[in-house]
């Protein structure tokens, strides 16, 4: 396989912008009008999504120890849009026909090239959905209750059906039957319970199409699909040191699990919680929060508000409130919240003599797609 | 029917199964028994010209199925691809779908994003006039309480003051242990990550299997702000909890 030459003609339909996966989509869904329903009415952001993972394939393609498990989940994460097997070689055919579309020296060797690599990929792909088939491709969760906190946010508990396995601080990518065919991530906010329920919270941003549906439209009895979990914030289950989590905004759900998780399988730890917003009534989930803080002995909660001048509650940037309540040398840290938040507590923990690899991090942020190949976040 | 009507006759005509089974061969003479052997080996050669000609056209058509077959099996694996053109106008379709998408989301974006402006913007009214209230209202009263009873003068008063003192001593020494709390628990930490440091130092292997643990610290549970009024309900309950928690203060 000549990989410079693949590279090369790759570079030649990604430099054309939208153009490339234009006609690769237009051209599958003219040759396999079947697969027009799996996708949603805009394709806007699909168009992006598509050629950006295919270009982290191209770019990687010598480094299989590293593409081949990010084939492997993006395969299994497949079977929930209803792929199968067959479509492998429909989508092969329309990218073929697009990279031959936009390159003026395409030849029978780089056809041939491209036609391998792509089985091979889709090989991977098929194989790793194969051998996840004891699991269904997605799961039907009914919104049991739904509360809405604040005028932007909600807590939904859901009842997955059959049984939903994940961990702690994992996410997970759902659906709803009012925004068709959107695929957004969250986290769940419990550790894994005996009646199997799942808290989500939601953050309605303005003009975001799922998460305004989720908080203003969906309601109890209404019933979600989830994909399968996904790791992002690797909550070290196995360490024993003390913990500060430190949360902003939404970024509570999953810290609120890693409390869970501590509460329900322990091992018994001790736990600073800190839990910054802009003003006081904007803190969604503070009844519960306290609750829990009454209930456990190891357990701590710290409220702060960043602008509003009349709380009784500490006053500050979230970073600089657990800072102020330092040192907290001795701690594994779990940070998560909007991107500035988390880099400016992340800088002010390291300042204050944290260990920058106790310190792990999520970034909630709007439309959070799905992780790319580094396994972060994406948008 | 006899060989001499069709046989004879018409030799380019085919034989068909009828013919074949109504033959009727000429007897021979009288002195031979037997069919005629000139008109039978004529029907023989004739037979097996029909059978040649059969087993051809049967490997003709043979060939022409599998022709047919495999261009049906290749129509169906790899359908004509669609032409540049209908792909331009799809793509078009979509574009313009896409567009339409996006500026309902935009408009969608504008209309919450000024609707929460707004709101938040009469909230921050809403609690800034309550604040003013309260402190007018405060100051009334303190001119009321000061301009109206004098100092000491009765009992009330008296009472009110030793309240706003009790106030005060309570405030003091809740941030008295507060500050005690924090300086525990900073040396307590620095004392740990000490250790660890030097646990490290001696022995690294030992450090990841079996990090120091904090000695049951003699720290104090924070309690919220707002909660002074519930303290002491607070501390049973807290220690109800977890009997090995930390004792308070």
């Amino acid at each position: 396989m000549d990989i410079p030459a693949m590279r090369a003609s790759f570079a030649k339909a990604a430099a054309t912008g939208d153009e490339a996966p234009l006609y690769f989509y237009a051209h599958l869904f003219l040759s396999h009008p079947e697969t027009r329903t799996m996708f949603p009415v805009s394709m806007a952001h699909q168009r992006d999504r598509f050629f950006h993972a295919l270009g982290d394939v191209v770019a990687h393609v010598d480094d299989l120890d590293r593409v081949v498990p990010v084939l492997q989940a993006l395969g299994r994460d497949h079977r929930k849009f209803g792929v199968v097997p067959e479509h492998y070689p429909a989508a092969g055919a329309s990218l073929l026909a697009t990279l031959r579309h936009f390159d003026d020296e395409w030849s029978p060797e780089l056809e041939r090239d491209w036609s391998d690599a792509y089985g091979l990929v889709a090989k991977v792909m098929i194989e790793a959905a194969a051998e996840a088939a004891d699991q269904p491709p997605w799961w039907d969760a009914e919104v049991v209750t739904h509360e809405r906190r604040t005028v932007d946010t909600a807590v939904l508990w859901l009842r997955p059906e059959p049984e939903f396995p994940f961990r702690a601080g994992q996410s997970v990518s759902l659906e709803t039957d009012v925004r068709p065919k959107l695929w957004r991530y969250y986290s769940p906010a419990s550790a894994p319970r005996q009646d199997g329920l799942i808290e989500l919270h939601v953050r309605a941003y303005d003009g975001g199409p799922v998460s305004t549906a989720l908080v203003r439209r969906v309601g109890s009895g209404d019933v979600l699909r989830l994909g399968p979990p996904i790791g992002h914030i690797s909550f070290d289950a196995e360490s024993d040191r003390d913990l500060l989590l430190v949360a902003g905004g939404t970024g509570l759900a999953p810290l609120k699990a890693v409390v869970d998780q501590v509460a329900r399988h322990g091992p018994p730890r001790r736990v600073d919680l800190f839990v910054g917003s802009r003003t006081e009534e904007r803190i969604y989930d503070r009844a519960d929060l306290e609750r829990l803080d009454e209930e456990h002995g190891w357990l701590t909660v710290t409220f702060a508000v960043s602008h509003d001048d009349l709380s009784t509650l500490e006053h500050g940037d979230v970073g600089e409130v657990v800072v102020r309540h330092g040192p907290w040398n001795s701690r594994d840290v779990y940070v998560a919240g909007p991107a500035p938040m988390v880099e400016d507590t992340t800088a002010r923990l390291v300042q204050a003599g944290v260990r920058p690899e106790r310190i792990r991090s999520e970034v909630f942020a709007p439309s959070r797609l799905s992780p790319s190949l580094d396994g972060e976040v994406t948008e | 029917m006899t060989v001499d009507q069709h046989g004879r006759g018409h030799a380019e005509r085919r034989l068909s199964p009828a013919d074949v089974r109504n033959v009727s061969l000429p007897r021979a003479t009288m002195l031979r028994p037997g069919y005629s052997d000139v008109e039978a080996d004529r029907f023989l050669d004739r037979l097996a010209d029909e059978l040649a000609r059969l087993h051809a056209e049967k490997a003709e058509l043979r060939d022409e199925v599998r022709a047919l077959q495999e261009q049906v099996a290749g129509a169906a694996a790899a359908p004509e691809p669609p032409s540049d053109q209908a792909v331009r106008i799809l793509a078009t379709a979509q574009q313009t779908a896409d567009s339409y998408v996006a500026e309902a989301e935009d408009f969608s974006r504008q209309m919450t994003a000024d609707a929460r402006a707004q709101y938040e913007e009469q909230l921050r009214q809403a609690r800034e006039n309550a604040g003013a209230i309260i402190s007018a209202a405060q100051e009334a009263a303190a001119r009321l309480t000061s301009g109206g009873r004098p100092p000491a003068a009765d009992a009330s008063g008296a009472g009110e003051r030793t309240a706003e003192e009790l106030e005060e001593q309570v405030a003091y020494l809740r941030a008295f242990g507060q500050a005690c709390r924090t300086q525990l628990r900073a040396y307590l930490e620095a004392l740990l990550a000490d250790v660890e440091a030097e646990w490290g130092r001696a022995d690294p292997g030992a450090l990841p299997t079996a990090p120091p643990r904090t000695p049951a610290p003699n720290v104090a549970r924070e309690v919220s702000r707002d909660d002074s009024a519930a303290d002491d309900d607070q501390r049973t309950r807290t220690s109800a909890a977890a009997p090995e928690a930390r004792t308070r203060r």
